[in-house]
């Protein structure tokens, strides 16, 4: 599946995700997949969704344009953390205030990977103190905030279970949700897919909590 | 029913008329009335309208509104378009239609207000990265400014491609009466084959720009603009056939041209005036009909002589050329008439 990425790519576990809980859901037919750049672009060419190929970090400004047009439609708006809190922090804060509705999946590896793994707002160590997002909007009037990981069965099956109540609030309530996953990128951590995601629960998680951060 | 318009209104105007359904924009000067209006009466017309945060954020949101079927559309001035050229690059190679005003202001930078015409360069060569244009309309007169939403609509779905209608200051906040017909509105949603709207056939659509597989990308493209440039030329001609001197001129210049050659006439001097309608595809089949032509004058309000240098491309540099040009203050048409009988 999903070809393109590498092995271990984050990527792949959130796709399946949201494979799985399209198809239980029996939401295929109206479901839109909005794509950020680079690594994301990997994916559009296998995808099974009608798919749209956006700008960096204008994914939810897209999104929202759709969104108001075709009311009924399930639009997920999926993009990597640059795209997100760094070059369309913006966007991503005015969709917040707005509470448009959105679905947002953000997928968070501390880097920018498709370019060689340059830090991103989000990289930790002793000089970068990382970018938490339930600091910035958890006060607006959101729907739904949540952080999984997406380095073992059981944080994978908590991931499935915050994004599935994510597509339910979406749908059944309106407004913005945001689900963060921690993903490993092991070709830009320069260790194999297992290390990499052992970094992540044994590093990443103590600064990136997992959990619900807003569920309204 | 008659009304008393200025250029914006006219132009939000004839954009519901056209069908527009979905403006998403940001305040900048002089285009400003269009936002107000869509602000004002989008409820009443059954046009969606959002504050977008940013012009960055107004013409992706139309992108995304366009993808769904809207008639989306935004208003800009000057830096505010300048900020847009990203998504434009990136509608013209997703091949999703909109349509954007511009309403040039005057120098780089910030620059100011008055009329000026600088953004020529930018609006027809492209302005955002790669290989790609936007089709750029002008209007010289509030009636333009009603008619040319339909034009701009009709063109950015048969093409899939960024309409640009432009025009300066002059033409925005002067006003003049002019014939509305409100009770055509048609806003509903195009259903056109490639609109998203949720994959119901196993044959999933996509918007995209980049191709991991398909190598057709660089052929559409290319197709996409010889096809425009075949086809949609689009210009007045004012007296040209018997014209020993042509005037070129856009906008408010073609406008005060098109008095230029009246009185030139009565003065026994043969004077013709084409106005470039499409700015891109640039109307280079007017100039193939000029039999008497020697000279031509290119009034614009821009100090690089922007217009000037396509026209001299495509009339294969075998005039004698002239400008009469500054960055914001339009020539009277003495002041043409004068520079034509000296220049004689």
């Amino acid at each position: 599946m999903y070809d393109l990425l590498c092995e271990g790519c984050g990527h792949r576990s959130a796709m399946m995700l949201l494979d799985e809980i399209i198809q239980e859901k029996k939401i295929k037919e109206k479901t839109i997949l909005a794509l950020d750049v680079a690594c994301c672009s990997l994916l559009i060419d296998f995808v099974e969704y009608d798919s749209i190929m956006c700008a960096h970090g204008r994914v939810l400004d897209v999104t929202k344009g759709y969104k108001e047009m075709k009311k009924d439609n399930v639009v997920i708006s999926y993009m990597g953390d640059g795209a997100a809190y760094s070059i369309g922090i913006e966007e991503m804060i005015h969709s917040a205030r707005r509470n448009d509705d959105a679905l947002t999946i953000v997928i968070n590896n501390g880097l920018y990977s498709m370019t060689g793994g340059q830090v991103a707002p989000t990289y930790i160590d002793s000089s970068n103190l990382g970018f938490k997002i339930e600091e910035i909007i958890s006060n607006f009037s959101i729907t739904y905030l949540a952080r999984a990981a997406l380095s073992d069965k059981e944080n994978i099956n908590i991931a499935k279970q915050y994004i599935s109540t994510a597509f339910d609030k979406y749908m059944e309530k309106g407004g913005f949700s945001l689900v963060e996953l921690l993903s490993p990128c092991p070709t830009n951590y320069k260790l194999s897919p297992k290390d990499a995601a052992n970094m992540i629960n044994e590093k990443i998680t103590k600064v990136y909590k997992i959990g619900e951060f807003v569920n309204a | 029913m008659k009304r008393l318009l200025n250029g914006n209104e006219a132009f939000a105007y004839g954009a519901i008329v056209a069908g527009a359904n979905f403006y998403a924009g940001y305040p900048i000067t002089p285009s400003t009335d269009v936002y107000e209006f869509f602000e004002n009466n989008g409820e009443k017309y059954h046009v969606k309208f959002v504050h977008a945060s940013s012009e960055v954020s107004a013409v992706n949101m139309i992108m995304g509104a366009s993808i769904a079927g809207a008639r989306a559309l935004t208003a800009t001035s000057g830096c505010g378009f300048s900020l847009m050229q990203e998504a434009i690059s990136y509608m013209a190679a997703d091949f999703v239609p909109c349509v954007i005003l511009n309403v040039m202001r005057e120098g780089a930078g910030l620059g100011d207000i008055p009329r000026s015409q600088g953004d020529y360069n930018q609006m027809t060569k492209g302005g955002g990265n790669g290989d790609y244009h936007s089709i750029v309309l002008a209007c010289k007169s509030i009636r333009d400014c009603i008619n040319m939403p339909r034009i701009a609509f009709e063109l950015s779905e048969k093409y899939r491609n960024p309409v640009i209608v432009t025009y300066d200051s002059d033409i925005a906040h002067t006003k003049e009466s002019v014939e509305i017909n409100i009770s055509e509105i048609k806003n509903d949603t195009n259903e056109l084959d490639w609109i998203l709207n949720g994959n119901k056939t196993n044959n999933p659509k996509r918007i995209q720009n980049i191709y991991y597989h398909d190598k057709g990308y660089d052929n559409n493209l290319r197709n996409k603009y010889e096809l425009i440039e075949k086809n949609e030329q689009r210009y007045e001609e004012y007296e040209t056939s018997d014209a020993e001197i042509v005037l070129v001129a856009f906008s408010i210049c073609g406008r005060i041209c098109i008095d230029v050659i009246k009185k030139a006439r009565e003065k026994g001097i043969k004077v013709g005036l084409i106005i470039p309608i499409t700015l891109y595809p640039f109307p280079q089949n007017a100039f193939k009909k000029l039999n008497c032509c020697k000279k031509i004058i290119i009034v614009e309000l821009n100090i690089l002589k922007q217009m000037r240098c396509d026209v001299e491309y495509y009339t294969k540099q075998k005039y004698e050329y002239h400008s009469i040009n500054s960055m914001s203050t339009c020539p009277t048409v003495l002041d043409i008439l004068k520079y034509i009988e000296e220049m004689r």
